[in-house]
């Protein structure tokens, strides 16, 4: 995790200056990188020991060497005086692709694959919880697959801490966070070590909470942890069929509203401040997109009957909260049927949960800037104020919404391009990258059939993964990062040029 | 003497007067196709009649009405309501000429391919709902001239032209041109707003005259020149044949019109400009220049990739950078000679379709006949992307968005993200309303928005050599025309003036008093 570090801290190694903002964001997106492999690797190498546990050493050991290794790198780093936003926001967006790397090297040890695309392939899906896995484990290699259902775990546990801990404190996405006091309320984010905490104890019980259920719909208790880990970080990726049993598919239609559902008001849902909650515009919204979205997906897939309903929430459930629960199509679908669902992928669930998209909230901010346009082309010197979570928003949040959009929109184009040129058809190419910058999945065939990405060729699988990390990363933060990037190098190919020029005149 | 009917007396109404007096106009075209299809023995007395119609509604909307005052809502209303009106008496030659009535087909669907037809061409979109059960070259000359001409009225502007004529408006003529042209404003060519409304239209005709010369030489016959030469400097894409300029297979023909469509697709001030400069300014201007890289860069991507498809790498240049240039200013032919033919881009991979699809979206510059979203509002859209990203790292800093060395009002820079975020809400709404409407994805996304763009065919059932009738549904279709409007008016003056009359404050501030969590 980034520390905000306000002042000075002592160094293991002893006192001395403090580091760069950003060589300190850096080394601790290392160090955070190193350290969820390692929690990933020993983690699966104790479960692997409930099945063969012939994976369990070269997990041990992987985990072992890089949880030192990001120990070691954690004491020798000093931190630095003053700590700038935009090197944190880059430090988180470095951190998930290291994870990424580190995390396909994993897979290669342990041998669930010889090809480095899959590895890449799944490492980013499961860390991104994008729902579009290239591997499928052994029933029996409980390892593996408790390693690709906590990637996700923890992948959503990741996304909630840069939403809900990180960038409303870092300069991006503060109208969205939690933290008034007014008239002695309790909010949940007040600083962000509370935040922290905070998001560990909401998400931890709803991950018990799922976990239990579908024990009780009749899974068994280690599918039922693994499907409960992939249902509420809106992870998707799955061994075999669990949802045979209409019990866990409603079940999973719990779990996935339940993690599509903004942490905030699971918060005051747990600290008893439900009162209000429902005039709350967002979750209005969202609840309304489940129940629309399903009864026109029931309509245009000639659904009818229970059984009909409960495959159309399933399949619309998935798609808004982007979790991607891949599900043959029942009935006939008419055009619109993946019109419609590539649209809620795209809308997404509330901020401030697991799930990628947009997301409701920020559809809410562009839909009133837009109105606000349009007041302004009558009345061109109107004052026309636009507010986001009952508070009037700043110009600034705004422009970043719209911005994001306008990023959002390009990078999926791009991507889509991209796959295309390299061998994806026009349709699976316009689904698969909306699919990889929402990180939802699967992608379906205008008929419904779920398409396999495993069959794709192997550079356009590898298109998609930037998108992936962008969409994970709500774009925002990748992009600061490369701004920063560029812009540290510039300043450091200037600064030695300058010196290099100076010298030349001293001598 | 006394005037019959003082102005003083008429019914003030600014929308009535205007769209009078572009009925009028639009009476005399079809008064020109009347003739051409008397002279052609088809048609004739059908357009005589339609100009008889459309003459009697214009000079009676005309004579009772006076211009009132133009606040910004009625300058919608006005621009508007006379794109409305255009479109909707813009059907009375189809069909009075029976052009759609084919056996079998009821008249609801009758009627609503002719408003189709009618607003396709007014907003000089070239989709077009004659094909196979329907073709082109089964109409008389009269009806071929009438539906060229409704692109170049269209063109250039129904409602530029009427300013042309009607003194009274004075300096709030401006704004009406301003709501009706392309772009993001329009820049005055005289101090009069009435010169700088008859300068465009001296440029445009002269342009066409231009264009129709240089198909002559080419070697495409005077109808076929005059007419080509109407719906490309207006960026339409209606043409006198079935195959579109792929009847012709013949590279003159096609430079000609590459050539053309870039002029046209490029702003009129700068023509303008260098008019009056003597000499060419137009690789002065940021816009240009970036609209031509564009062009290039396409060019290249889509032939390079038609090239490893397996054409020649000559026929894959020619290919390409035909459909890349057609598209890229809005203008919609095609040089397919046939279905599954080199240049039948719904054939081709997915990856230069893909090219296709962003360059439906883009269009031309800011103040030419061109559709779409703009070269300018993407490189606004693209520097203000940069400062926001800019201002992250340095939260104090005083950023301007500039283009070239112009800083841009912060004004300006929110209404082209405010224009951006109303046309995704259009596409994604649209698309899905397509959809529902029994329109395959790829279809339905590239017909809205080449409908948006006005740029005639698209991707999906609805390429090059097909008809919309064989890609949408009626509704969907209808659809589809109310979207041309919407496109062709640049979004807001439509929108706005289904609104407009209830433009009360407590009304237009209804989105801040929503209460919110």
């Amino acid at each position: 995790m980034i520390f905000t570090a306000p002042g000075r801290r002592p160094s293991a190694t002893g006192t001395g200056p403090p580091w760069a903002s950003w060589t300190s964001a850096g080394a601790q997106a290392v160090a955070v990188a190193l350290g969820g492999v390692s929690f990933l690797a020993i983690s699966s190498g104790l479960v692997d020991l409930l099945g063969a546990g012939d994976d369990t050493t070269v997990f041990l050991l992987a985990g072992t060497l890089s949880g030192l290794a990001a120990a070691w790198l954690l004491v020798l780093i000093r931190p630095p005086d003053r700590v700038r936003d935009s090197h944190v926001l880059s430090g988180v967006a470095v951190a998930l692709p290291l994870l990424v790397g580190l995390l396909a090297g994993l897979h290669l040890l342990v041998g669930s694959t010889t090809s480095v695309v899959d590895a890449l392939a799944e490492a980013t899906a499961g860390l991104t919880t994008t729902a579009l896995g290239a591997i499928e484990p052994a029933g029996s290699d409980h390892g593996l697959r408790f390693l690709r259902a906590t990637t996700q775990w923890a992948g959503g546990l990741g996304a909630l801490f840069v939403g809900v801990a990180i960038l409303p404190f870092f300069g991006a996405g503060r109208e969205f966070a939690d933290r008034s006091r007014i008239r002695g309320r309790r909010p949940m984010t007040p600083t962000q070590r509370t935040a922290l905490r905070n998001i560990l104890i909401v998400y931890g019980t709803a991950s018990v909470a799922t976990w239990l259920a579908y024990a009780v719909a009749g899974l068994s208790i280690f599918d039922a942890l693994l499907v409960a880990m992939a249902t509420v970080s809106t992870g998707g990726i799955v061994d075999g069929d669990p949802f045979a049993r209409p019990a866990a598919q409603w079940v999973a239609v719990g779990g996935m509203v339940l993690a599509g559902t903004s942490l905030v008001v699971l918060w005051r849902l747990a600290v008893g401040r439900a009162r209000g909650l429902w005039r709350s515009a967002e979750l209005r919204v969202y609840l309304g997109l489940l129940v629309i979205g399903t009864v026109l997906f029931l309509m245009w897939t000639d659904g009818a009957g229970p059984e009909g309903v409960r495959h159309a929430a399933f399949t619309v459930t998935a798609a808004v909260t982007t979790t991607g629960f891949p599900s043959a199509p029942a009935g006939t679908w008419s055009a619109a049927a993946p019109v419609l669902l590539l649209g809620l992928v795209s809308i997404g669930p509330m901020t401030g949960s697991a799930g990628g998209g947009f997301q409701i909230l920020r559809h809410r901010a562009l839909l009133q800037v837009a109105l606000r346009e349009m007041v302004r082309q009558i009345h061109p010197r109107a004052v026309v104020r636009v507010r986001l979570g009952g508070r009037v928003a700043a110009e600034d949040t705004l422009a970043r919404v719209v911005i994001t959009q306008f990023l959002s929109v390009s990078v999926l184009f791009v991507t889509a391009l991209t796959v295309a040129v390299l061998g994806l058809d026009l349709i699976p190419a316009l689904g698969a990258a909306v699919h990889a910058v929402s990180t939802a999945g699967p992608v379906r065939a205008l008929d419904g059939t779920v398409l396999d990405p495993s069959a794709w060729p192997a550079p356009a699988r590898l298109a998609l993964l930037p998108a992936m990390v962008i969409g994970r990363l709500s774009i925002y933060p990748a992009l600061v990062a490369l701004s920063t990037g560029a812009s540290v190098c510039r300043n450091r190919i200037r600064l030695a040029r300058r010196i290099r020029s100076y010298r030349g005149r001293t001598l | 003497m006394t005037i019959p009917f003082p102005l003083e007396d008429r019914w003030s109404s600014t929308t009535g007067h205007v769209t009078g007096l572009a009925l009028l106009f639009m009476s005399a075209g079809m008064f020109v196709s009347a003739i051409v299809g008397l002279v052609a023995g088809s048609a004739g007395l059908a357009l005589l009649g339609a100009t008889a119609i459309t003459a009697f509604l214009g000079a009676g909307l005309w004579w009772t009405t006076r211009p009132g005052a133009l606040d910004h809502a009625t300058v919608f209303t006005a621009v508007g309501g006379t794109w409305v009106a255009a479109s909707m008496v813009g059907v009375l030659p189809y069909l009075l000429a029976g052009t759609f009535a084919v056996a079998g087909r009821p008249w609801t669907v009758v009627v609503a391919d002719a408003l189709f037809e009618s607003i396709s061409g007014y907003t000089a979109t070239g989709a077009t709902v004659f094909g196979g059960h329907n073709r082109i070259a089964d109409q008389g000359a009269g009806i071929l001239l009438y539906r060229q001409l409704t692109q170049w009225a269209g063109g250039m502007g129904i409602v530029v032209l009427v300013v042309t004529v009607l003194p009274s408006l004075r300096a709030s003529g401006l704004g009406l041109i301003d709501a009706e042209a392309p772009g993001m404003g329009v820049d005055r060519l005289a101090p009069r707003v009435r010169d700088t409304a008859i300068r465009f239209w001296r440029l445009y005709l002269g342009l066409t005259v231009l264009v129709a010369v240089g198909f002559l030489v080419a070697g495409m016959g005077p109808f076929d020149a005059v007419a080509h030469a109407l719906t490309t400097a207006s960026t339409g894409g209606f043409s006198t044949r079935d195959a579109s300029i792929g009847y012709w297979d013949s590279v003159a023909v096609e430079s000609v019109l590459i050539v053309a469509l870039i002029l046209a697709a490029a702003s009129f001030t700068l023509h303008s400009r260098s008019w009056s400069r003597k000499r060419i300014t137009h690789f002065g201007d940021h816009e240009f220049r970036g609209f031509l890289s564009v062009l290039a860069i396409c060019t290249l991507v889509v032939s390079t990739l038609l090239a490893f498809d397996g054409m020649a790498p000559a026929r894959a240049l020619r290919v390409g950078l035909f459909n890349v240039v057609t598209l890229g200013t809005s203008g919609g032919f095609g040089n397919a000679t046939g279905a599954g033919s080199d240049g039948d881009w719904v054939r081709w991979a997915a990856g230069p379709q893909m090219v296709l699809l962003f360059l439906l979206v883009f269009g031309g510059c800011t103040g030419s006949t061109a559709g779409g979203v703009k070269i300018m509002r993407l490189r606004v859209g693209m520097a203000h992307a940069a400062r926001t990203l800019h201002s992250f790292r340095r939260p104090r800093a005083l950023l301007p968005v500039r283009q070239g060395t112009a800083t841009l009002p912060d004004s300006l820079v929110e209404r082209v993200a405010g224009f951006m975020v109303v046309y995704g809400m259009l596409v994604v709404g649209g698309t899905v309303l397509v959809a529902a409407l029994g329109t395959d994805l790829v279809t339905a996304v590239s017909g809205v928005i080449g409908s948006l763009g006005n740029m005639g065919p698209v991707l999906g059932d609805a390429g090059p050599t097909a008809s919309f009738v064989d890609g949408f549904s009626t509704p969907a279709r209808l659809v589809l025309a109310l979207l041309m409007l919407v496109g062709r008016l640049e979004i807001f003056p439509m929108l706005l003036m289904l609104v407009a009359p209830y433009r009360s404050v407590r009304g237009a501030a209804w989105p801040t008093r929503r209460p919110g969590h």
